[in-house]
């Protein structure tokens, strides 16, 4: 029976909740921006928070223009500009918190709380895996709780009267949020020019290779691509995918050339083709991964001489191709004298020791297959595989690695082997990508990761054009065989985890989340306009244009409106009048038929006695009605079958 | 302008009807929903967050949008369904003196879950907020200033709620009739009401604080509380009311013309602390006014049938 005459209020509980809400989005960014700004957001919540708590005055205009002023300053020389991914997020969050310290009406904070929700989606730019997904539903909960607290009046709620609300409008809602999802149109392209660093996902192979860059890269868990295959998979130690192709060589980096060379092949021998289809996550470069010797090439891709596949556009957003692939083939025997050269030459001042036994080799062997097995041998005898290998004398590297250290790399092992052929004079050059994959036995899908780049070397031998040689083979024949792991032993947490799991119970929950995983990233966050396509025509939509999505987008909101409107509605009805007073009007009905109607102040007992004068052939069902609907209505109640046994009788009366 | 326009249309849609009577459910065609200016900043900044997420190909910035707008479809119902089904009566609503404010009262009842946030508020005035919670009722009393003696109307109300997140607006008018009676402002300079008893004895009303009575009599409802003999009643005698010799014996009539006054208002205000003086003796007195005649009497009843008589005279 409490009224207040209060208008809605800044609640100091409402605003600790509005806090911990932006503190709680806030989290998942701090890690990445720049120390001031983490601590910059920190003080300022903290000192909004004793300002609510202590009812301490705002801020005045100066200082607060002066925070203004010095956060856009000091972000703009933190990153030199004021828009794109980095330096947009610690904007909106540097604004955000000032924002909060001189919130005082209504509107305010729920322009605070619409801020709010840009910061949820700025995460998203960063990643979209499922966790954050959860973590952010989480926040966007605790936002709109702090919405109900806030247009509540008078009391302050509970958290239950918080949170139950809020709770319940987010499970109603997701009906509807999964149609749209599903209808909404969605757009071939973006709608402007995306700033450079817009997207995440930039870490995979780069146009150069020197000792040391692969296996940084391989200490990274995240996946390159997956793919699926039509036919039967090839074993592991065929799955080589190439990616840049490097001859260009200053005796320590092996880099892409300037000039990509021209794009006609000719191939004596195409055999042994695999269809698949790849799932390439973005990398922000423009080459696509194949097997060997591509045959059917995605759309907007086209290959270089040297067989390197690419995408007319960096590959920004995830991207499916379906491709084959030949694994035995033969090409470039009869490739030119001056393209070989190219591909012969070194640069004669430096690794000069490496230079003089390739000399010597090349003097010894002048059959082509006994050097290289001299070359194998000499790997095999003295050379380790191992992830940290140590640092190399950066004028001479190969000459380092060969002759001292003898510990590296795929990189080192690719990079020395294509110098000593080169310097043998058989012409060589540098091929990075991924080597093996991973198959998880849930979906039977092949996944490649980070861990997996690779380096090895491709040579031309005449009659026999560009030949693929695995000098890392010769070392750790498993590498090529089953995969990284198995040669460098577990890498990381998880797979050290697996490892020491003798049951297999950590595998396959690591299998099921990996598959789960693979179908929240092709359904999820790569529903595209493909994706959607394909999803209306297995229902048989002839075409799926805006129009017709339109239709669909009409019909689901009303029909899901329609649903929980209803159910809303009906949770409100009065209840249903009881089972008996239902069976006990009817009967009065019957006789009320016949002539005998009761009198609205008539009680049931006073009412048989009348009938009994009335109608005395009706007395006995009718006092056995009358006695039935006393008791379920006055006495002790009735159960489901007394109520039902009731209804009959009622049914079966015939006062007629 | 605007504001002006906008008030036209909107009282030409929803026209006042009759008065109605008791009790009014909140049925859904009675109920009318409406974005608040939050809800359609909400909207921009959905369209906002859209725009992005298609820019962007953000696959979770499009779950965050559509969830949002669904939130805010189904907040429509739940704005809605927190106002549909009450049940309305109206309360009390007491008479006062011009310029007291007037409590203009009404129930509400909800026949389901606790309604939070419910405000009621009169034409231009400051809406009063109460939480309906269930198995009784919850009376909301909007306040209303009333400057000048007769019957003051409360009017429309109008009945609204913005929870729970205030993104949508729903209302409903009801008008019970509610009216309050306004008696003149009493004048504290009216001084003692003159004595022309018709015994024609020239005895004065006796001041208060005054010891002298002639008799205990039983107490009687209305009685006043200072006129009890509280000494009586701690010996354990009974309630009892003293009686004063010169009251008791005197009729005092409150007359239109002895109140000597420049106007009808000023005049009735005089008569208005008369007949609280009298009352508060526990004087017995009649009223005459211009078509009015009240015999003497006392208590409560009276007092209130002569304060109406006062605030109704020529209206």
């Amino acid at each position: 029976m409490k009224a207040a005459a209060a208008s809605p209020h800044l609640d100091v509980r409402n605003v600790m909740w509005l806090l911990a809400a932006m503190a709680f989005v806030v989290a998942p960014h701090l890690s990445h921006l720049p120390y001031w700004v983490d601590a910059f957001f920190v003080v300022i919540v903290a000192w909004r928070g004793w300002m609510a708590w202590k009812a301490l005055r705002h801020p005045s205009r100066w200082l607060m223009a002066l925070l203004t002023i010095g956060a856009s300053l000091a972000t703009l020389r933190q990153y030199h500009t004021l828009s794109g991914r980095e330096a947009g997020v610690a904007l909106l969050i540097l604004m955000m918190a000032l924002k909060l310290l001189e919130m005082r009406a209504q509107y305010e904070v729920t322009l605070s709380i619409y801020l709010g929700f840009f910061l949820v989606i700025t995460n998203f730019l960063f990643s979209q895996t499922i966790p954050l997904g959860l973590y952010m539903l989480v926040c966007v909960w605790i936002f709109i709780g702090t919405l109900v607290g806030f247009n509540r009046v008078g009391t302050s709620p509970t958290l239950g009267e918080r949170m139950r609300p809020a709770a319940a409008l987010l499970l109603q809602a997701i009906p509807l949020m999964i149609a749209l999802f599903v209808i909404f149109p969605r757009a071939t392209g973006p709608l402007w020019a995306l700033p450079q660093d817009s997207r995440s996902g930039a870490s995979g192979l780069s146009e150069s290779m020197s000792p040391g860059n692969i296996s940084n890269l391989i200490k990274s868990d995240a996946i390159a691509f997956r793919v699926q295959f039509d036919g039967d998979r090839p074993p592991f130690s065929k799955l080589y995918w190439r990616g840049p192709v490097m001859t260009e060589f200053d005796g320590m980096t092996w880099s892409v050339p300037p000039i990509a060379p021209a794009g006609v092949v000719e191939y004596s021998k195409r055999e042994g083709r695999v269809d698949y289809t790849v799932i390439l996550e973005p990398h922000n470069k423009s080459w696509v991964f194949a097997l060997d010797v591509p045959g059917k090439l995605p759309p907007g891709t086209y290959v270089l001489g040297d067989l390197e596949v690419r995408d007319r556009r960096p590959v920004a957003e995830r991207r499916y191709y379906e491709m084959s692939s030949f694994l035995d083939y033969r090409y470039g025997e009869t490739t030119s004298q001056g393209a070989l050269k190219a591909m012969l030459k070194i640069d004669e001042t430096r690794n000069p020791r490496t230079i003089a036994l390739a000399h010597k080799w090349a003097a010894e062997y002048p059959d082509k297959r006994a050097l290289l097995q001299q070359v194998f041998q000499f790997y095999n005898r003295e050379f380790s595989y191992t992830l940290e290998p140590p640092l190399l004398d950066p004028q001479n590297p190969y000459d380092d690695f060969l002759f001292d250290s003898k510990q590296g790399f795929c990189e080192h092992y690719a990079g020395s082997f294509a110098l000593i052929m080169r310097a043998a004079g058989i012409p060589a050059r540098v091929v990075t990508g991924y080597q093996g994959g991973e198959v998880n036995p849930i979906n039977r899908e092949l996944v490649v990761r980070q861990a997996d780049a690779h380096a090895w070397v491709e040579i031309w031998i005449p009659e026999e054009g560009w030949v693929r040689i695995d000098p890392t083979g010769a070392v750790s024949p498993l590498r090529v065989e089953s995969g990284v792991n198995a040669a460098l032993g577990p890498i990381g947490m998880i797979p050290t985890l697996v490892a020491a799991d003798p049951l297999g119970v950590l595998p396959r929950i690591r299998d099921s989340w990996r598959a789960l995983n693979s179908q929240w990233d092709q359904w999820v966050v790569g529903y595209n306009s493909e994706k959607q396509r394909q999803f209306f025509m297995q229902f048989g939509a002839s075409s799926v244009d805006w129009q017709t999505l339109g239709v669909w987008l009409i019909g689901a909101t009303f029909g899901i409106g329609s649903i929980i409107s209803a159910f809303l509605f009906v949770r409100d009805l009065p209840p249903r009048r009881e089972a008996s007073v239902a069976a006990w009007d009817r009967y009065c009905r019957k006789l009320a038929a016949t002539g005998v109607t009761r009198a609205p102040s008539e009680g049931p007992l006073d009412f048989l006695e009348r009938v009994r004068r009335e109608r005395p052939h009706l007395a006995e069902s009718a006092a056995e009605i009358t006695r039935r609907y006393i008791e379920a209505r006055y006495g002790d109640g009735a159960n489901r079958g007394e109520l039902r046994d009731l209804a009959r009788r009622v049914r079966e009366f015939r006062p007629a | 302008m605007v504001a002006n326009l906008r008030q036209s249309i909107s009282d030409w849609i929803f026209r006042a009807r009759a008065p109605e009577s008791p009790p009014v459910t909140l049925v859904q065609r009675r109920i009318f929903i409406l974005p608040t200016r939050q809800g359609y900043s909400f909207a921009f900044a959905v369209l906002v967050l859209l725009v992005a997420s298609i820019n962007y190909a953000l696959a979770l910035g499009f779950v965050l949008t559509f969830t949002l707008v669904s939130m805010a479809g189904v907040a429509m119902l739940h704005t809605w369904r927190n106002l549909a089904h009450m049940k309305l009566r109206p309360g009390r609503c007491d008479s006062i003196f011009a310029g007291e404010t007037a409590q203009f009262a009404i129930t509400l009842e909800t026949p389901s879950a606790t309604r939070f946030a419910i405000a009621v508020r009169r034409r231009d005035g400051d809406p009063v907020y109460a939480d309906v919670i269930p198995h009784g009722t919850t009376a909301i009393t909007v306040p209303v200033a009333a400057p000048r003696r007769g019957v003051l109307r409360c009017g429309r109300l109008e009945i609204f709620t913005r929870y729970p997140v205030g993104l949508f607006h729903a209302w409903s008018y009801v008008d019970f009739d509610l009216k309050a009676i306004v008696y003149p402002r009493p004048d504290p300079e009216a001084g003692a009401p003159p004595m022309h008893s018709k015994s024609d004895t020239e005895e004065g009303i006796p001041v208060a604080g005054d010891e002298e009575f002639n008799l205990l009599r039983t107490y009687r409802a209305g009685d006043a509380p200072k006129l009890i003999a509280w000494k009586a009643l701690a010996r354990e005698r009974g309630l009892l009311t003293k009686e004063f010799s010169a009251m008791a014996s005197s009729e005092l009539w409150l007359d239109w013309d002895d109140a000597r006054a420049p106007d009808t208002e000023s005049r009735l205000s005089v008569l208005s602390q008369w007949v609280i003086q009298a009352e508060r003796f526990g004087q017995g007195y009649g009223l005459r006014i211009p078509g009015v005649s009240i015999p003497p009497d006392r208590g409560e009843a009276h007092r209130t049938r002569c304060l109406e008589a006062l605030a109704l005279f020529a209206q």
